[in-house]
Order: structure tokens, then C-alpha cells, then sequence
């Protein structure tokens, strides 16, 4: 496949320019619109050669770090530097080297998606011959459409192809798989595990923890302009919390209540008999899950149902603030914290 | 295969057109040829409509402006009225072309264009979110309103030209007896507050993201110039706010049978440089998009 081996190729290359360094460091980034203090004094560095996610609710101010790194706003206080230099007096020779994709992607819509491509290789590093196509091909875009007649999916493809195709050695990307469906997800962390090998880095956000997980190895947790945490997605998944839904037969509500209030990690739990005469167990399931499918593997399940952890419940849940806490988090979260 | 190292070269120039074989070739003046070229069917249009203008009004004057009727017709008309509409000299070939093309029919045309175009340029894009994807790539903000105000200008210049080539091929058949070298200076003049107006219009989209302040600010160069120009006429107590209309700045001199002031010409020309390296400077300070 060709796409592949141009990754490799720009890969090589981007190993010997120097993989030593970091790729961004912010430090006591701060800004301020208005009276509303949309960053305070974040700070993170980013490695070169790894793939760095940023989550958190919208306005927590993801957007507003990717645009100052871009200097396209300016912080109030603190700096941040990319690619070795500062962001704020880097010129369009930093710019060639990185990739961005917008959160809030605008594209013209009166041309068609090639010409519009053309124009942004104009004004950013070069491009491969070919690499345009390829990886159009890739997320099944069609280029010779006008932009306006474009499904939102297929917009932010045009936002990632136009992000990736000069090979950038950083790639600043705002919520890349919003719209996207679930196949040209996997294909867009598919490509982000190739730059990634070929030594690029990305930056990536998003609201999405199981996306995050996938792709990034380290993720940081933004909320409300701060930086919660930084940890890698190890870390990460054994403090997520998932909700869990069970059914089971020939047991009693109350035998079953006290198999599972016994494991590590387990809050919120009802159970109760259901109509049918089976028993449900519903609850919050926070780290390993092993125990939990051992205490239920000599049962008759049913139904099980073990969700996906998701980031406003879990990460944010377990950082918010005290007054935060009481939000509506999940059915009943019990004494756990 | 290219080996890295030579990719490395390439990539350290920003110039990977010039290796030859390997990188998608680069337009020279990118921002300027976008900002030129993707107005080409709205400058089409605009210039179609200025054409049906000229054939309307200008082959009307044997039987308008130089009938004995019509100038009864003038006459009669309240003093204030006719100077407010230009047409006290309605009954020269200069004074109708004037009157009807380069301060009514065509002054609104080419003021809605350069104010529309101004006020998209920057202010328009910004609040469309195209602005912010446009700056994140190799350009400064200084190249971006350069370039998108050159390119506003030279669409500006073509009207012009166009202005010129209409009138002087009218001329002849509607007997206007018009003197060249005025057309041209009167072309100057009408591209000038067109450009001043353009200008304003770029520089308050500019300084506020939104298109709608570039076109309150461009209008307010136009309309309220014609406005200060049409009640100055009135009256000699009120002609000191003919100072304050560039309206009057090109045309209350009848630049057409008398030529050019070239005060005015370089207030307008250099007025609209100014407002450029303001909005260049004005871009260059803001953050984008928010």
C-alpha cells in the first residue's frame, strides 16, 4: 500500500532531524477573554515522536490552547513553545511544519475539494506528489465534489487530508474524528499510529475518552482552563469508571446485592427482581473488571451489559470540584469518591 | 526515492517545487491569486451591470440632457432639488455622464462592490472561521491583508478601466463630446472613492472579525459622503460638510468638464494606503475568532 510507505519514508526522516527535544512545552499558559479566564496557568510538554491527548468538556479550554500554539490568539501570560521555538514570534516557517485541524472546521464551499487543497499546499509545507490522493483514498473522499455539497464527515476529512498531507512533524488536531463515522474513526487512529511511527507527533484533542485511549499515550484532563491531570492511558483506564447492567436468574436481589458490594470498585448498587422473576444488578464498575467477572461467572447471566467508561462520568467525576460533585453523575454513585 | 537528507533540504527551504519531481507544485502570491481569482464571477457580474447602466443612461442624452424640454423640465424643478440630484449641468454631455453614471448609477454599483469585497476580505472570513485555518499555515497576517487588499484593488481598477472603455466607446454615438483626458482623471476619481470605501470597509472588518461592521463602516463612507455632498448643496451655511464628503471630494468640482483635483485624488489613493497598513497592522494584533 503506498500510503504506508510514504509514512515510513517522511517517517525516516523526521527520526534523523532530531527526535530529541520536545515537541511543545507550555508553560503557565494563561488567557483571558474578557473577564472570563478561559486558561490559568497550564502547563504540559508534549514529547517529540508521541501522541498527546487533551480532554475535557467543551470550554475547557482545548480549542484555546491549539490556537495560542498556533498563534492564532495570544496568551495573556506564560509561553508556550513549539518545535523549539517560541509561539508567539514564530512566523510561517514554524506554521509549515505543523498540521492543524480546527474544531470549528469552516471550508469554502464554492470550489471543489481539490482546488481547495491546492490552495492550502500553497500555503503550507510541500507536499508529496500524490500524497493528496492517497490519502483521499484512504477516508473514501470524493475530491472533485464542491465543498458545499460535502456531508459534514466528509468536510472533516478534508480538514484531516489538508492536516496530514505535507507530512507535518506536528500535527495539532481539535476533535479530528467529530462527524467522522465509526470506520473512518478507525481509520484516522489507524493513520495516527503510522505518523506516529514515523516519528511525527500529534496533538490531539477531544471529549471522547475511549478515542483518547486509543490513540494517545498520554492524555491530559482540562477543566476549566486548568489542567486536572496529566497521566498516561494506563493510568487512565484503571481510574475510569464503567456502568454496568446485569441480569441474572436463581439468584434473590438481596444474595446477589452482597456478592457484588464485596468487590473493589464497585458503587451505586441496586438490585432488584425484575417482572420475569429474574434479579437486575445495576452499578459503577471502577477499575479492573476481572474480579467482577469471576464473582459472576458461576451465575446464570442473562444479560450483561458493561459500558464504556465515559469521560464526563468517569475522569471528571473523579476530579471535579466539591460543588461539582453533587451534578448529575451517573444514578448513584454511593460513598465512593 | 529521494533520500532524506535531500528531503530534509527541501522541507528546511519551504521549497519543494524546485527539487523537480517530488512535491506538489506552489502558486507564487497564493493568498493574492485566491483573493483575485474567487471573485471572478461576482467581478463579471459587476461589470455587466455597469455595462447595462452605460447603455441605458448614456445613449439617452440627445433626448434628455440636450433637449430643449428637458432642460424646461430642470427649469422648473426647485433649485435644491436639482443640485441635490447633480443635475445643474445635466445639459453638457459631461455634466449628464456625470450626473447619471459616475455619481449615481455606477457610484452605487462599484460602492457596493468594493464595500461588499472589503468587507468579506478579512472581517467576512474571520467570522466564517476560514480566517483562523488560513493564518495556521505558512503566511503572516501582514501577507494576508497585503495580498487580499491588492487583489480587492486591482478588481476595484478593472471597474475602472471598464468605466472608461464604456464611456469613451459610448462617446461618439451619444454625442457627449466628452474630453479624454477628464474621462480618464474622472475614472481615476471614481476607482479612488470606490477604493477608499473598499478600504474602510476592509479595515473595520479587519479590527472587529465581523463582516457586518466592514460594510457599516465602508457604507458610512459612501452613503454618508453622498448624504454630507447632497445637504451641503443646500445651502451656503451647510456647505462646510462638503470638507467631510469624499462624495464631494471626487465630483464637486465636475471633474468631467473640468478635470481632476488632485488633492483629492491623492486623499483618495492615499487614504486607502493608509487604511490598508492599518488593517495589516490592525490583523497583526488581534487574536482571530473569538
Amino acid at each position: 500500500m503506498s500510503h504506508v510507505d510514504t509514512t515510513h519514508r517522511s517517517g525516516r526522516q523526521h527520526h534523523q532531524a532530531g527526535a530529541a527535544g520536545n515537541a511543545i512545552e507550555v508553560v503557565e499558559l494563561s488567557k483571558r477573554f474578557g473577564r472570563t479566564r478561559a486558561l490559568r496557568e497550564v502547563s504540559f510538554t508534549v514529547p517529540r515522536g508521541g501522541v498527546f491527548g487533551v480532554i475535557g468538556p467543551n470550554g475547557a479550554g482545548k480549542t484555546t490552547i491549539m490556537r495560542a500554539l498556533l498563534d492564532i490568539i495570544r496568551p495573556t501570560s506564560g509561553r508556550a513553545t513549539v518545535l523549539g521555538e517560541d509561539s508567539r514570534n514564530a512566523g510561517p516557517e514554524l506554521r509549515r511544519r505543523i498540521g492543524f485541524l480546527p474544531g470549528e472546521l469552516s471550508l469554502e464551499g464554492r470550489i471543489t475539494g481539490r482546488r481547495l487543497l491546492q490552495h492550502y499546499a500553497d500555503i503550507s509545507g510541500p507536499v508529496p506528489r500524490g500524497h493528496i490522493d492517497e490519502l483521499a483514498e484512504r477516508f473514501h473522499l470524493d475530491l472533485d465534489s464542491h465543498v458545499r455539497t460535502l456531508s459534514r464527515g466528509n468536510k472533516q476529512k478534508l480538514g484531516l487530508v489538508q492536516a496530514f498531507m505535507h507530512n507535518p512533524e506536528l500535527l495539532v488536531l481539535d476533535e479530528p474524528t467529530s462527524g467522522l463515522d465509526p470506520l473512518m474513526q478507525q481509520e484516522f487512529l489507524s493513520l495516527v499510529k503510522e505518523v506516529r511511527a514515523g516519528g511525527q507527533t500529534v496533538f490531539l484533542s477531544s471529549h471522547v475518552i475511549s478515542e483518547v485511549q486509543q490513540a494517545a499515550d498520554v492524555v491530559a484532563i482540562l477543566r476549566d482552563g486548568q489542567v486536572v491531570t496529566v497521566a498516561g492511558v494506563e493510568q487512565l483506564r484503571q481510574t475510569a469508571v464503567r456502568h454496568l447492567r446485569m441480569t441474572a436468574t436463581g439468584i434473590p436481589p438481596a444474595e446477589l446485592a452482597e456478592r457484588l458490594e464485596r468487590l473493589d470498585g464497585v458503587g451505586g448498587l441496586v438490585c432488584r427482581s425484575l417482572a420475569s422473576g429474574a434479579t437486575e444488578a445495576v452499578a459503577t464498575l471502577e477499575g479492573a473488571i476481572r474480579p467482577f467477572i469471576q464473582a459472576v461467572s458461576t451465575l446464570a447471566v442473562t444479560d450483561l451489559v458493561l459500558e464504556e467508561p465515559d469521560l464526563e462520568e468517569s475522569v471528571l467525576g473523579l476530579y471535579s470540584a466539591p460543588a461539582a460533585s453533587a451534578s448529575p453523575v451517573g444514578p448513584e454513585r454511593g460513598g465512593r469518591p | 526515492m529521494t533520500t532524506a537528507t535531500e528531503r530534509r533540504h527541501a522541507d528546511s527551504r519551504g521549497d519543494g517545487a524546485s527539487t523537480g519531481r517530488e512535491y506538489v507544485r506552489r502558486a507564487p502570491v497564493p493568498i493574492f491569486g485566491k483573493a483575485f481569482t474567487d471573485g471572478w464571477r461576482a467581478l463579471i457580474g459587476w461589470a455587466v451591470g455597469f455595462g447595462v447602466a452605460a447603455f441605458l443612461y448614456l445613449p439617452l442624452f440627445p433626448s434628455m440632457g440636450a433637449s430643449a424640454d428637458m432642460q424646461k423640465l430642470v427649469d422648473t424643478m426647485p433649485a435644491a432639488l436639482v443640485k441635490s440630484l447633480n443635475y445643474d449641468q445635466i445639459g453638457t454631455g459631461s455634466g449628464y455622464t456625470q450626473a447619471t453614471i459616475f455619481g449615481l448609477i455606477g457610484f452605487v454599483l462599484i460602492s457596493i462592490a468594493s464595500i461588499g469585497w472589503g468587507a468579506a476580505a478579512l472581517g467576512g472570513d474571520e467570522e466564517s472561521g476560514q480566517l483562523e485555518l488560513t493564518l495556521a499555515h505558512g503566511v503572516t497576517r501582514v501577507e494576508v491583508a497585503v495580498q487580499r487588499f491588492a487583489a480587492m484593488a486591482l478588481k476595484i481598477v478593472l471597474i475602472a478601466v471598464l468605466a472608461f472603455v464604456l464611456v469613451l466607446i459610448l462617446d461618439g454615438p451619444a454625442e457627449l463630446k466628452l474630453n479624454v483626458a477628464y474621462l480618464v482623471q474622472t475614472c481615476i476619481l471614481f476607482g479612488g472613492l470606490a477604493l477608499l470605501c473598499g478600504s474602510a470597509a476592509m479595515l473595520c472588518g479587519a479590527l472587529s472579525g465581523r463582516r457586518v461592521w466592514g460594510i457599516g463602516g465602508g457604507a458610512f463612507v459612501a452613503v454618508g459622503g453622498y448624504v454630507f455632498n447632497a445637504i451641503g448643496n443646500q445651502s451656503a451655511d451647510l456647505e462646510w460638510l462638503h470638507a467631510f464628503s469624499p462624495y464631494h471630494w471626487a465630483y464637486g468640482n465636475y471633474p468631467l468638464t473640468n478635470g481632476a483635483d488632485w488633492t483629492s485624488v491623492l486623499a483618495f489613493y492615499g487614504g486607502s494606503v493608509l487604511a490598508g497598513a492599518a488593517t495589516a497592522l490592525a490583523l497583526r494584533r488581534r487574536d482571530i475568532g473569538v
